[in-house]
């Protein structure tokens, strides 16, 4: 790949033009940089996590006991304890920020978090059904997943023939999302104090002891979702005009739809089988992308970005705050995610629409 | 874990074997759990108690934990544990038990309740034998209560503890009326929740010889009911009721009770039959100081 | 503009039977032993007492809070769909079922119990929610993008609810009182509610009334409106003020009940089209329809127990809603 700078006239201004073959990809220069910059404070934080909390650990003693070298507490420390949980909030929070961008743009309305279509409240229901009520071998986790996946298909299925701008799938959703919150509500409010206590997690989002085939799987969704997600941005970022002007613009316009959908799915269902329903990071993970970098683009990368380092704070902070008690990586999230996301609504100057 | 760990705890093993091969204390002792047999070997010196059936478990048999967890207080442990437990380190809540607290406490036996999920036993069992006593809320307590004695290798004091809660229900049978019908029920402004007649505390009333509510007896598989309306009241209706509150003052409860009109119109309420019970151990723990509590409460009420 | 299917008097007054049939099946119908016809014969001065204790101290009281709940959340639902110009905006958004929520939580949590809330403290939290949405409306400009208005109230209830959630994961015992509480019930409200309730869903109302005209003026575009001679940011607080009021109201008498002011106005909107001037009286009476409904079917499925009314809500509703949005193209607001 060369930069190509000796034909200027094809990029245009603040961005780059990269060839590959037949290939050319534009990028925008601000939002490289600000990929750059997230990427680097994503690598220092979570080595900097490794370490916090403990007297005896410093980020280079934490690096090498999770490549086995040093005490055995550690090494037992960071290799059992630590890194799954840094690893499993870094996949989630980079999944939950790239599927809120997609949703976002997708249904052209900032409200729209993967959450508000009901696919949390279905892998929470699922989940809690469980542990409370149903007594299966099946792991949470797993549940979760099949939670998700039914959410989505009933969301789907219920709201077939399109109808203007995708709509009638996020009302749809709302309902379906609605009738497995009170499902959930119900079990819980009927099962004893130490059920619900187990199922708890589960309804706020937590990163305690996750399990690894979850996370694995979280991988390798994200793996092969996010570079599909760049590949669709071209097409959604003239999505986010009228149907006509995307239309006149070439782009299949209800293929589009659908497979952003699927994925945007795809990638919540599998953040959401480990961590539980963090809304919030779908949420404000793309308003801080945006505020940082392009305004006007579909940043899906670095709401993936922000997504991970979101999830990753927010963990360490629960864990920090009210220690040995740990506060469960949802609640910290709306509630420091929630400030800062009035604070960028308030920054930011009116306008009309997304 | 790291091989060089596995080959401290493998020696450690074979040392206190060795060293302890006199007859009477070093059992190695295999029991059953709900995620499959575990083994333990010698005497346990730190013993991590996650829940309230656990930590009274231990506390009752002479041993004391080193870390539990912050319970029904919310912060803290129950309150008929606590000077019993005295100063003991919490290592989380019921609901987010904190791993690396755990871990700094370096345990050798972690006793946790039936609930625990699998994904916390795994990462558990790593750092130590981990005991999840089989069966929910609807096992006989006994069982869970010996296999936690059997854990922590204090069988012998385990049945003796049991024998002494047996011979005080009997004794207590013979000085109480024959055949009263009692309900146990959590308050609710929206009506009373009937607590299951087959969990810790139906199982110690039917050993007194107290019948249970029928609606109670019904509810073989959920630990309690729905909120039963307020149009049907009248069932819970019984020589003796038994709210149980979770507020240590319950007052109030009672007075929330009486509010209610149809409340008021009970019986047993009239006669003045109706006794405020600790919550904490009326509807959830289970164990042998949980049972003498409950014992003391049916005394104080029936008899007194 | 979708040519509406009825005409208003029509569609009121199918609106309105349907309430009255709902009424008395909610004084007949129930969880209790007592019979259909011994309750009816209760009803119309019959002497058996366990009968008229059950219709007149139990299910009259339920019905009139389900009348009061049902009208307050419908009409909050439609003036906020209608100021925010989006369908997706649901009375609890801005803010204010979660205020109320973490009041009764703070106060629990303080040593009141739920059974003995007074109204003042979940009204308090209520408005208090309402009005840390409005001064940040205020603030920059947010208050002309119905959008971000709507994004704020999110945030807020987010952090409001996660503070909830703090609280209670602090105390055991308070999350055991919520737990019950935060669905939502019609049953057990202490008698004194509908007493402190009804000024409220008055005063309410009242702002309603007040702004229907410029609401549907401004759903002309702001300029038309302001031609008109109306204030569109006048219009739009006196709309927030209200569905606080209004929703404030209902959540103090009933704990939050989600999902009534979500679909209330979707099916007004399709009876009689999108002008909030025929859509708001249809909606106070729809409310309660759907609320009753809700309320007999939870005391019927597992008798002789009760599903809290708030679950049974959202089984309602959700099909209805999915019913509507299905088969015919969405009007727009």
């Amino acid at each position: 790949m060369n930069i190509s700078s000796s034909r200027p006239l094809l990029a245009p201004a603040g961005h780059y033009l990269l060839r590959l073959g037949g290939y050319s990809l534009l990028l925008h220069r601000r939002s490289m940089i600000v990929a750059l910059f997230l990427s680097l404070l994503l690598v220092a934080v979570a080595t900097w996590i490794l370490a916090a909390g403990d007297d005896t650990l410093t980020p280079s003693k934490a690096l090498q006991a999770a490549f086995g070298q040093g005490e055995a507490l550690q090494v037992f420390l960071i290799q059992e304890l630590r890194l799954p949980r840094l690893i499993a909030g870094l996949l989630s929070g980079a999944a939950l920020g790239a599927a809120g961008c997609l949703l976002q743009t997708l249904a052209r309305n900032r409200l729209a978090t993967p959450g508000v279509i009901g696919i949390d409240n279905g892998a929470t229901a699922f989940a809690v059904a469980s542990i409370v009520a149903v007594p299966t071998s099946l792991a949470p986790s797993a549940l979760a997943l099949s939670g998700a996946a039914t959410a989505a298909v009933l969301t789907f299925a219920l709201a077939a023939g399109g109808g203007a701008r995708g709509y009638r799938f996020i009302v749809v959703g709302i309902a379906i999302g609605a009738l497995f919150g009170a499902l959930t509500n119900l079990m819980l409010a009927r099962s004893d104090m130490d059920a619900a206590n187990a199922a708890y997690p589960w309804t706020v989002g937590s990163l305690n002891a996750r399990p690894a085939d979850s996370v694995l799987l979280l991988g390798i969704g994200l793996a092969v979702g996010l570079p599909l997600a760049k590949l669709l941005v071209n097409a959604l970022s003239l999505m986010r005009f009228s149907d006509n002007v995307a239309i006149g613009l070439g782009v299949r316009l209800q293929r589009m739809r659908l497979l952003t959908l699927a994925l945007c799915v795809w990638l919540t269902a599998l953040a959401v089988a480990v961590v539980g329903p963090v809304g919030l990071i779908a949420l404000a993970a793309p308003e801080m992308a945006r505020h940082l970098g392009n305004r006007h683009g579909v940043p899906v990368l670095n709401a993936a970005l922000s997504g991970a380092l979101m999830m990753i704070l927010a963990d360490w902070l629960g864990r920090t705050l009210l220690a040995p008690i740990e506060i469960p990586v949802g609640i910290i999230a709306a509630v420091v995610g929630g400030p800062y996301l009035l604070w960028i609504l308030l920054r930011q100057a009116p306008r009309s629409s997304t | 874990m790291s091989i060089c760990s596995q080959l401290q705890r493998t020696a450690a093993t074979i040392t206190t074997s060795l060293l302890l091969a006199l007859p009477l204390h070093a059992s190695e002792r295999t029991l059953d759990s709900a995620y499959g047999p575990v083994t333990i070997s010698g005497t346990v010196q730190r013993v991590v108690a996650l829940g309230d059936s656990a930590l009274d478990a231990a506390l009752s048999l002479g041993v004391q934990p080193v870390g539990t967890l912050a319970s029904r207080g919310g912060d803290d442990v129950p309150d008929y544990l606590k000077t019993t437990a005295g100063k003991i380190t919490l290592v989380g809540s019921v609901r987010e038990p904190n791993l690396e607290a755990i871990l700094r406490l370096r345990p050798d036996l972690v006793l946790a309740s039936s609930d625990l999920s699998r994904d916390l036993y795994a990462k558990l069992s790593l750092m130590a034998p981990t005991v999840v006593p089989a069966g929910n809320s609807f096992q006989d307590w006994r069982e869970t209560y010996m296999t936690y004695a059997q854990a922590l290798g204090k069988q012998e004091e385990g049945q003796q503890r049991l024998a002494e809660i047996e011979k005080r229900s009997a004794e207590l049978r013979q000085r109480l009326p024959q055949g009263q019908a009692v309900s146990v029920v959590r308050w609710n402004p929206q009506g009373p929740v009937i607590m299951s007649s087959h969990l810790f505390v139906g199982q110690l009333l039917k050993d007194l010889g107290l019948r249970a509510n029928e609606l109670a007896a019904a509810q073989a598989q959920k630990p309690h009911s729905d909120v039963l309306s307020l149009e049907n009241l009248s069932r819970i209706n019984a020589d003796w009721i038994f709210l149980a509150t979770l507020n240590p003052d319950g007052r109030k409860a009672l007075e929330d009770a009486r509010k209610q009109p149809a409340f008021t119109r009970l019986s047993a309420v009239a006669d003045g039959h109706v006794v405020t019970v600790d919550g904490q151990i009326w509807s959830s723990s289970s164990g042998y100081l949980a049972a003498q509590r409950v014992l003391d409460d049916v005394e104080k009420a029936l008899l007194d | 503009m979708l040519a509406a299917r009825l005409s208003v008097p029509q569609a009121l007054s199918y609106a309105a039977l349907c309430l009255l049939l709902l009424c008395v099946a909610s004084l007949l119908l129930g969880a209790g032993d007592i019979g259909i016809l011994p309750s009816l014969q209760a009803l119309l001065g019959g002497s058996d007492d366990d009968a008229r204790f059950i219709v007149f101290e139990l299910r009259w009281v339920r019905t009139e809070l389900a009348l009061l709940v049902g009208l307050a959340l419908g009409a909050a639902g439609v003036l906020l769909q209608a100021v925010t110009r989006n369908p997706l905006a649901e009375p609890g958004l801005l803010g204010v079922s979660a205020g109320a929520s973490f009041a009764v939580v703070l106060a629990i949590n303080l040593g009141a119990s739920a059974a003995s809330m007074h109204l003042g403290v979940a009204m308090l939290g209520a408005l208090v929610g309402c009005v840390l949405v409005l001064l940040v409306t205020r603030m920059r400009g947010v208050g002309d993008d119905p959008v971000r208005l709507v994004l704020a109230g999110a945030a807020f209830s987010g952090i409001l609810g996660a503070l909830s959630s703090l609280l209670l994961l602090w105390d055991q015992r308070t999350a055991d009182e919520m737990r019950f509480w935060v669905i939502g019930a019609l049953a057990g409200r202490p008698l004194d509610t509908l007493d402190w309730s009804l000024p409220g869903l008055l005063g309410g109302l009242l702002m309603a009334l007040l702004v229907v005209r410029p609401l549907a003026a401004l759903a002309l575009g702001e300029r038309v409106a302001s031609g008109l001679g109306h204030h569109p940011q006048l219009t739009r607080l006196g709309t927030l003020l209200a569905v606080a009021i209004l929703v404030g109201t209902a959540t103090a008498a009933a704990g939050p009940i989600a999902f009534i002011g979500l679909i209330v106005p979707y099916i007004a909107r399709r009876l009689v089209g999108s002008d909030i001037r025929r859509t708001l009286g249809l909606s106070m009476l729809l409310g309660p329809c759907v609320l009753l409904l809700a309320d007999v079917i939870s005391r019927l499925l597992v008798r002789p127990y009760e599903l809290p009314v708030g679950v049974v809500t959202a089984f309602v509703g959700a099909p209805i809603l999915i019913a509507v949005v299905r088969n015919h193209r969405l009007p727009t607001l």
